[in-house]
């Protein structure tokens, strides 16, 4: 009798565990279910940083963030705001926390539900911008820099040509960072490359935030790897460094902002066209497409083909 | 009674011991190896999952990476391989030189292996 009683209660208890595995089961593929679907919509990160400046006319903030755990590294960037409210409301120099949204594909990405945590003196006086960038028409200073033969250029020696210059560091991990510039330059190194007129009059230049690290040897194997291992291309597009001192100044110029942390670069990003002056001639620094910097960087260069020939036969007169 | 009690327990139990079994999609990972799946999450899978048709060469996905004989690149799927790879960057790769300790890329090799 005892032991049927026994066996009932044993009955009971299994039965009760395969219930509770069955239900662990369902959990599990409700959670499985939950990724699938997370899979097809925005993330959402949590940032903390502070607002280094506005564009309120572009919706946009410029951002001095913590480490974004899961999607990015400390570091200084904008971010467009789609409450145009919350963009007039803060000012640089604001602390704040705010919800990266990141959709799926990792193609775009804003911020919502800013909070100021901290309010700057804005009454007092409004946090000095680290840089004045180089207004266009404004000529670029000549500074020496060493390419990835170890041979020193100039700015200036790319006078009479139409110059792309960008500024990347070679171990950026972030996709849409610099991999994507340079990936972006290889495809408009590619495409100009079938037009010799176009090719001849234009230029490209990729300067390292990095020069500590990212030596002549360095910049060269880089190059390779985005010119499909063709030396030859490195005519029509250096990749260089300088001195820290130098890079200052370049950074100031173009408006860049950086600062090195744990072997990592935090850096905004900019693109800036030079005519064939040497004038600033336009700068990308939000959004761009190839295309665009493509056609832009032709237009300037067929700009400069009426002076060119002009100052090239002057040259050749005795 | 006694006797189909029996053989619904000994159903029950089988059932309850095949469950798991058929629930367990995500392996159990060691502690080296989650200590790799973080650092698989904050510096491989920006370019190694999703798509990026922004970059000049798509980054391969990283499943099955010692599965076959061979990484994507065509060198033997070695642990030395990969984590030379991890290091010096490969490509368009960026090199993780200074950025990973060992220890960080030791934990990273085990958790690309249990991607299956």
């Amino acid at each position: 009798m005892i032991g049927s009683q026994l066996k009932v209660v044993l009955a009971m208890v299994i039965v009760l565990m395969s219930g509770l595995a069955i239900v662990g089961c369902k959990n599990e593929n409700k959670n499985l279910q939950r990724q699938a679907l997370e899979k097809h919509e925005n993330k959402r990160y949590n940032l903390r940083g502070q607002v280094v400046a506005k564009d309120a006319a572009a919706s946009e903030i410029t951002v001095q963030h913590d480490e974004i755990p899961g999607f990015m590294a400390a570091m200084t960037m904008p971010y467009k705001v789609k409450d145009q409210a919350t963009v007039q409301e803060v000012e640089p120099g604001d602390k704040i926390a705010a919800d990266v949204v990141v959709v799926n594909d990792g193609s775009d990405y804003w911020l919502e539900d800013v909070r100021i945590t901290e309010e700057s003196g804005r009454k007092s006086k409004s946090p000095a911008l680290p840089v004045h960038r180089l207004n266009v028409g404004e000529h670029v200073p000549n500074l020496p820099l060493v390419n990835q033969d170890g041979r020193t250029i100039h700015l200036d020696d790319f006078k009479g040509k139409a110059l792309l210059v960008t500024f990347i560091y070679t171990r950026c991990p972030l996709p849409n960072f610099c991999p994507r510039l340079s990936s972006q330059f290889a495809k408009i190194h590619d495409d100009l490359a079938k037009t010799p007129d176009d090719y001849r009059k234009t230029h490209l230049l990729t300067i390292t935030f990095d020069p500590k690290y990212d030596t002549a040897p360095v910049l060269r194997k880089y190059g390779l790897a985005y010119l499909d291992d063709d030396p030859s291309g490195f005519g029509y597009w250096d990749f260089a460094f300088t001195t820290p001192g130098d890079l200052r100044k370049l950074a100031d110029a173009f408006g860049l902002m950086y600062f090195e942390h744990d072997n990592q670069i935090s850096h905004t990003m900019n693109i800036v066209l030079i005519a064939p002056d040497g004038a600033v001639a336009n700068y990308w620094s939000q959004e761009w497409t190839t295309a665009e910097l493509e056609g832009t960087l032709r237009r300037q260069a067929g700009s400069a083909a009426a002076a060119a020939p002009a100052r090239a036969s002057r040259r050749r007169t005795p | 009674m006694t006797r189909l009690l029996r053989i619904a327990c000994i159903a029950l139990w089988l059932a309850a011991l095949a469950m798991p079994m058929a629930c367990s999609h995500q392996p159990y990972l060691s502690e080296d190896e989650m200590q790799g799946r973080a650092l698989f999450e904050d510096h491989c899978a920006p370019c190694h999952q999703g798509a990026h048709p922004d970059l000049r060469k798509q980054p391969p996905k990283l499943e099955g990476l010692f599965q076959s004989k061979s990484l994507p690149s065509g060198a033997p799927a070695t642990d030395a391989q990969v984590r030379k790879t991890i290091i010096q960057g490969r490509g368009t790769m960026p090199a993780f030189d200074q950025r990973l300790s060992g220890e960080d890329v030791n934990d990273l090799v085990k958790y690309l292996h249990t991607l299956k």
